[in-house]
């Protein structure tokens, strides 16, 4: 795709291009990072879009308080959120797209509240001084482009050396087996959902630091693509195999296809029939028949 | 007639049926029987239409056929009694009983249930089933329902020309002793309406009811023998192709248990909602033996020991210590280990290899500062595979591809390698073919023999009586007789039965 794309247009494949390509990709990759972690146990996080817009007014709105703090303002935000998620779906036992469409709801609408329905703008001084350090290159690279690699450094080693996450693989193998070993499941499913949501408020921090501002629609059209670069790239809705390395190059797919279609002159507004098209393929081919034998 | 020639089947590479020929007289009761993997469910898939063979012919009354379908099956009188009932519970019994076959009953596109119901009850006659066909499904019990089933499949004897052909597969294995004498009488009484193709692991069984019995052995027949020439004994030797020890359950190597160390206690505990009262001791190096009926009350008391389910009343106390609060995680760090009757359910996560099920009930043992020590946890896993010559290319193997023997013997490892002293062993041999039942009967022993108690629900009495050095007979929730059990003095199955129902 790259290839072809790169026939029509030489400079698409310019170093300079593809670097530009993988930083615009940076808040898809962070978030679809922490939607891996939902969808590995077998569930679905669909609050991540929300959680990301409502970090954006977050951290534009504390900016001028709190300074480099407003990060941790929205982390911690997007922490709550997604633990809310996890408690409803583990101990009130509704199924994950119930519970995170929900909160997704409730996070949304704290951001239009927050934000009074409106975009807003981060002071340019404030951000660099507070943010600079992210929006800065160094020898042509990004640093947004190293702190996302980083991100998803961590959550790959907490999900394959780590406790929590060979926990997190049995409960998407098999979640009885869990409890049967002793292990108090719903501990852990709640800590995947929180670090979902942390990780899509990360994403809408990124995105809000890049675009200088916040407003409640401004990671619109991110949850389908973040939810493609996971099934895309071998997590299946089942859960229990996959992991973040699959997201990794999951995301790269998706944002090649996305860059292609810009080069093609495709309207962003057509982009969602696209990839609402590959969600379908994608998990009609990878479900675990023999995990779901009746679908409703 | 109905008759199988020369049936080959072969699954990617493996030759599951190699030239099979298998014929049913009409009225016949033919037993079906062969070790786990030997080709049984393949065979029968074959003969109701759900799997087509690679080569060889399907004849009824001397013409040959072809099932593409069950449906198709059903249309030449061959019809399938599910292991797994197939009914859905909350349709009635007749909407199951017609189901996919309404359209006599329809007129103007609206099904007469007054006419429906009238066909039903004359099926339900037919197995001696006096219920109101428009009772919903899961209203029934399980015998009742094991009952509809065989009444659905009589039901197409009105369709088809010609005896009826019926598979039974393992009916008997969720009945009680009376359901199963019950479900053999009306067996024996449709025999001049059908034939049966009969499916089981209890031979005894087998025995009783079959006219002629084929032994299929890696995917052929090794030997057709009629019933009353045959023995369990002569018929084991042909399953597996060599003689079984008379020390099946090892007895030989049964010890006495140490009297003095309790490991478990159970004093006037409650289960939850079952009103019942129960007391015992588990002692090191006792293997004791819950025996009774399906739905008895056996395993609300092994989920109770377990922390699954949190007691009404009651006390129960680990080496001595009261337990306060009840769960898994309480449980399995107090060292008892559960081994689940659902082997792939609750048993082995598949998808994940040998290293990772072992370590799953104590991961805190391989980490620092929630860091796994792989090489220390592969480690344990070849240690284990060769303790329990575990048969796996590798400790990376997925635990989902293993045979049934090899994933128990793994739940095992997982709960010995981790220190648990108090087994908990729900139908530990359920679905093994012999020799790896011989392998767990060892384990059995050699934990006894290391000061670990076991609380057993054996597969059938002959297991417990066998294996255990002390058996409680439970009924209705409640433990109503207490038998000991030392070799050379254990009671027979006679004794048990008499409390049991």
């Amino acid at each position: 795709m790259l290839l072809l794309v790169g026939l029509r247009d030489i400079n698409f494949l310019s170093p300079q291009n593809l670097v530009t390509l993988v930083a615009d990709v940076v808040p898809l990759l962070i978030m679809a990072t922490g939607m891996t972690f939902v969808i590995y146990i077998g569930g679905i996080d669909l609050s991540s879009q929300s959680i990301a817009n409502m970090a954006t007014v977050l951290a534009t709105i504390s900016l001028p308080a709190l300074g480099v703090g407003s990060a941790l303002l929205v982390i911690a935000a997007g922490l709550l959120f997604g633990a809310v998620s996890g408690v409803v779906t583990t101990r009130l036992k509704v199924p994950s797209f119930i519970s995170t469409l929900a909160v997704g709801g409730i996070a949304l609408s704290v951001g239009q509240y927050a934000s009074g329905q409106q975009a807003l703008h981060m002071d340019t001084e404030q951000r660099r001084h507070a943010f600079g350090w992210v929006t800065g290159q160094t020898a042509g690279i990004p640093h947004i482009l190293v702190l996302a690699l980083v991100i998803v450094a961590i959550a790959w080693f907490l999900q394959i050396r780590m406790l929590p996450g060979r926990t997190l693989k049995a409960i998407g193998a098999g979640e009885p087996v869990v409890v049967a070993s002793g292990i108090r499941a719903d501990r852990y499913k709640i800590l995947a959902f929180a670090l979902s949501g942390m990780f899509a408020a990360i994403a809408g921090l990124m995105f809000s630091i890049r675009l200088s501002g916040g407003s409640p629609t401004l990671a619109e059209g991110f949850l389908l693509p973040a939810i493609v670069a996971v099934l895309v790239g071998g997590t299946p809705l089942t859960g229990g195999v996959g992991g973040v390395l699959n997201t990794l190059i999951g995301t790269m797919i998706v944002a090649v296809v996305r860059a292609s279609m810009l080069y093609f002159s495709i309207p962003a507004t057509g982009q969602q029939i696209f990839f609402g098209l590959v969600l379908i393929v994608a998990i009609a081919t990878t479900i675990d028949r023999s995990k779901m034998k009746v679908v409703k | 007639m109905f008759e199988l020639q020369n049936i080959e089947k072969r699954y990617t590479g493996v030759h599951v049926l190699k030239g099979v020929d298998f014929r049913i007289d009409d009225g016949e009761i033919i037993g079906l029987v062969g070790e786990n993997g030997a080709g049984k469910s393949t065979l029968m898939k074959i003969i109701y239409g759900a799997v087509q063979q690679d080569g060889g012919t399907i004849q009824v009354d001397g013409e040959t056929v072809t099932f593409r379908t069950p449906r198709d099956a059903m249309k030449m009188g061959v019809g399938m009694v599910y292991q797994e009932q197939s009914l859905i519970p909350n349709l009635t019994v007749m909407e199951n009983i017609f189901l996919g076959f309404e359209k006599p009953f329809v007129r103007f596109g609206a099904i007469r249930w007054k006419k429906m119901a009238e066909a039903a009850r004359v099926q339900l006659a037919k197995v001696g089933l006096d219920i109101d066909p428009a009772t919903i499904t899961s209203r029934l019990t399980f015998a009742q329902r094991q009952l509809v089933e065989l009444a659905k499949v009589l039901a197409l004897e009105e369709r088809v020309e010609g005896k009826l052909v019926i598979l039974l597969d393992e009916p008997t294995s969720v009945l009680s002793r009376d359901e199963i004498e019950l479900l053999f009488s009306v067996v024996r009484a449709l025999r001049r309406r059908a034939s049966f193709i009969f499916v089981s692991h209890r031979l005894d069984e087998i025995l009783a009811l079959s006219d002629r019995i084929y032994v299929l052995k890696d995917g052929a027949v090794v030997d057709v023998m009629t019933a009353k020439d045959a023995s369990i004994a002569t018929i084991q030797k042909e399953m597996v192709g060599r003689d079984i020890s008379n020390e099946y359950y090892r007895e030989d190597r049964q010890i006495p248990y140490d009297e003095n160390k309790v490991l478990l206690e159970l004093d006037h505990v409650g289960v939850a909602g079952r009103g019942n009262d129960v007391s015992l001791r588990l002692h090191a190096g006792e293997v004791l033996a819950l025996v009774g009926v399906e739905g008895s009350g056996r395993e609300p008391i092994l989920r109770t020991i377990f922390g699954m389910l949190r007691p009404d009343r009651g006390t129960l106390r680990i080496r001595g210590k009261p337990v306060r609060s009840f769960s898994p995680s309480h449980s399995v760090a107090h060292g008892i280990g559960y081994i689940p009757r659902e082997r792939k359910i609750e048993g082995i996560a598949s998808g994940m290899n040998v290293f990772e099920n072992m370590t799953l009930s104590q991961m805190k043992n391989y980490t620092k500062g929630s860091v796994l020590n792989i090489s220390a946890e592969r480690k344990l896993a070849r240690e284990w595979i060769g303790k329990l010559s575990i048969k796996v290319p590798s400790e990376y193997a997925d635990c989902g591809n293993l045979s049934g023997g090899n994933q128990q013997k793994v739940v095992l490892a997982k709960w010995r390698s981790g220190g648990s002293d108090i087994i908990l062993l729900d139908h530990p041999t359920r679905g093994l073919d012999i020799g790896a039942k011989e392998d767990v009967y060892a384990m059995i022993r050699d934990m006894s023999a290391d000061g670990v108690g076991i609380i057993l629900i054996a597969d059938t009495l002959e297991e417990a009586i066998g294996l255990s050095h002390t058996i409680a007979v439970i009924k209705d929730g409640d433990i109503k007789k207490w038998f000991n059990c030392q070799p050379g003095a254990k009671p027979s199955l006679y004794n048990l039965i008499q409390h049991m129902v």
